[in-house]
């Protein structure tokens, strides 16, 4: 499956990429953007099976990515990694038809129970 | 008037506790030891604001060797192996993960801004519409790191009139 990675922080998009070689998800097809524009852009032209967005960026939220990529019609499976997480964020993420919601800091473990079910 | 709640130091130690368990320190050998925040130097910090039901900032101030640790760590290289520009996304990504923690303790509708880094002591940063309201300062391997949350004057004012 192919991944879009989504994190204004480098460094960020780098440890979701080590935590999800540590749980066991490292051999899937793994791309990056670095901010929500781009983010938008890269799911309509690269076409990944699924997205995991940081929250808050610059040019677009991952929110506002996700509310765009619905009005377009486009189903990939996507959900935020984030350090803020209050009950309004996540109803929002919710109802914009997001499918997960991790909280940083992470662990692999968690990373394990989200994306089992997703991939495999 | 009912002030909303704002997060403690207690709260501020379980959120850098689950900093160094994820990031820092996972095998648990190089805690964050505590120390007496007057006696915590910094080199650097990087912060964020917070806005909305609530107004205040998070600051993370260090030294310059432990903002290499730190970016060291995040990024499972040697502090030599790191540069200039991973130490500024690091240290800002510190001052996020907080900050972010932080906005989930506070009412809803608040907003946090995205992270500034600025190469210089901590005690040069001027709040003037803030107060510190909590910290923790420690040194990790020796070298200082401290975390403070301040809030806006005017809300602490509207506190004691309530």
């Amino acid at each position: 499956m192919k991944i879009l990675i989504v994190d204004d922080s480098r460094v960020m998009r780098q440890i979701v990429t080590r935590t999800l070689r540590q749980a066991g998800f490292g051999d899937h097809d793994l791309i990056e953007a670095e901010n929500g524009r781009q983010a938008y852009d890269k799911v309509v032209t690269e076409q990944p099976d699924l997205v995991i967005s940081d929250w808050n960026m610059p040019e677009m939220t991952g929110v506002e990515v996700l509310r765009a990529l619905r009005t377009e019609g486009k189903d990939v499976t996507f959900g935020f990694v984030t350090s803020e997480c209050t009950p309004e964020m996540q109803q929002q993420a919710q109802a914009a038809g997001a499918e997960f919601f991790i909280i940083k800091p992470f662990s692999a473990e968690r990373f394990t129970e989200v994306f089992s079910p997703i991939l495999g | 008037m009912t002030f909303p709640p704002v997060a403690t130091s207690a709260d501020l130690v379980e959120i850098i506790d689950q900093v160094w368990v994820s990031y820092l320190d996972p095998d648990g050998v190089s805690p964050l030891v505590h120390m007496d925040p007057a006696q915590s130097a910094s080199d650097l910090y990087a912060a964020v604001s917070i806005t909305g039901s609530w107004h205040g900032h998070v600051v993370v101030a260090c030294s310059t060797d432990a903002s290499r640790a730190c970016a060291a760590a995040f990024l499972a290289m040697k502090s030599d192996e790191v540069s200039d520009d991973d130490v500024i996304d690091v240290l800002g990504e510190l001052a996020n993960i907080v900050g972010g923690n932080v906005k989930s303790m506070l009412p809803p509708g608040c907003f946090v801004s995205l992270p500034y880094v600025v190469n210089a002591p901590a005690d040069t940063l001027r709040l003037p519409s803030a107060v510190k309201v909590c910290e923790l300062a420690g040194r990790w391997d020796e070298e200082p790191i401290c975390v403070s949350l301040w809030q806006s004057q005017n809300e602490l004012k509207g506190a004691h009139s309530s």
